[in-house]
């Protein structure tokens, strides 16, 4: 969260905004403490039912997407990390992701990062019945929990992670509503591992230029 | 063969319905639409289905019947005439409507826990299917003091939407 101040800091006086939302089932309980010690100054709210997740078809958290000025958006979901404390695990330098959206802020859709409607379109992740169905028996599994049923609200947040296997989200969230070695036979790392590393598990942003003359129209 | 089936159905259902008659079983069930959760205190689930009067509906899901079809707001969608009975039936003088019907029809994925008797209606493909226009889905969530913000509050700016969790 301090990373994403200094970034709104940076860049707010180019018509930029940063809207971050915690994706925790237990809301401001959870997330709360982070966001009072970053002292945000861009809009940081909660999503305790991780509805921008499920709009968006969101699979990992901290996941990115750019919006322009007309509500369009310009870059899919992707690994959005605005500083480098996670880097011993993602491998991931932040730089680059910073410079590119430093130059979408300056120079709006003229930007090189700013992709095309066709390459867009390649990206976008097609939210099918699994994937809705997932959504749904996680949306369920969240509800019992939160109802005093956690017995009850495992077998439905299972149901979510084999619906969907790419989603983290709904393997973390569940997990850290437990105890995932008992109640799921298995740990975050263990999975991480199963899926090939933190490479697949934080896959890097494709940060090559995508306003090449045969992608962006005259 | 499925006659003799039916026929069994039949006689068993006039032993079942003997001592409440016209109506089946009622429940009260938990339904979470639009992620609010209603508790509802007479439901018939029947075969799968989930029967609810249109009170009920309207206070549930916000939609309600019109001549149309099922409504809110400006959204409407029409109920298909050759199947009509299949999603509204009258009973003990109150108009029943069935949600299980409606979801396959709008596409809207169900999920169910039948020991507890709650339901959980997700999105239908109507709200799935804005992300392909390119279109960002609209929403509206609290900040930390309670105070609502929607993503279009923002139209005119460029506006990274990042999501993060404490876990």
């Amino acid at each position: 969260m301090p990373g994403w101040q200094a970034i709104y800091e940076r860049l707010k006086d180019h018509n930029f905004e940063i809207a971050s939302v915690a994706q925790d089932t237990n809301g401001g309980k959870d997330a709360g403490p982070w966001i009072t010690a970053a002292h945000p100054t861009y809009t940081a709210l909660i999503g305790e039912k991780h509805l921008v997740s499920k709009l968006y078809n969101m699979v990992n958290v901290p996941t990115g997407v750019w919006i322009d000025e007309h509500g369009k958006i310009v870059r899919p979901n992707e690994v959005a990390f605005v500083d480098d404390r996670f880097k011993n695990f993602s491998g991931l330098d932040s730089a680059p992701y910073l410079n590119a959206l430093a130059d979408w802020a300056e120079k709006g859709n003229q930007s090189i990062y700013a992709m095309s409607e066709e390459r867009l379109r390649e990206k976008l992740t097609v939210n099918n019945p699994d994937i809705a169905l997932a959504a749904a028996e996680f949306g369920l599994g969240e509800h019992l929990y939160k109802s005093g049923h956690l017995t009850e609200a495992i077998p439905h947040f299972k149901e979510a992670q084999r619906l969907n296997p790419k989603s983290w989200n709904y393997k973390r969230q569940a997990y850290a509503l437990s105890d995932a070695m008992r109640d799921y036979g298995t740990t975050f790392m263990d999975e991480v591992e199963k899926a090939g590393g933190s490479k697949a598990y934080y896959p890097p942003p494709d940060l090559s230029p995508a306003g090449s003359p045969r992608d962006k129209k005259p | 063969m499925m006659k003799g089936r039916l026929s069994a159905c039949a006689f068993l259902l006039v032993l079942w319905a003997a001592p409440i008659p016209a109506q089946g079983r009622q429940a009260k069930v938990t339904i979470i639409y639009d992620d609010k959760a209603s508790e509802i205190n007479a439901a018939n689930e029947e075969a799968g289905h989930l029967w609810i009067t249109t009170v009920d509906l309207k206070r549930a899901t916000g939609f309600e019947l019109k001549p149309q079809g099922v409504c809110r707001d400006e959204l409407c969608f029409p109920v298909p005439s050759v199947r009509q009975e299949g999603f509204v039936r009258k009973r003990s003088g109150k108009t029943w409507f069935n949600l299980v019907a409606f979801a396959n029809l709008v596409q809207q994925p169900i999920a169910q826990d039948e020991g507890l008797r709650t339901w959980y209606f997700g999105l239908r493909s109507d709200q799935r299917e804005g992300l392909s226009s390119l279109k960002a889905p609209d929403f509206m969530l609290p900040d930390m003091s309670g105070r609502l913000h929607s993503l279009s509050d923002f139209r005119g700016k460029k506006v990274l939407l990042v999501t993060w969790a404490s876990w």
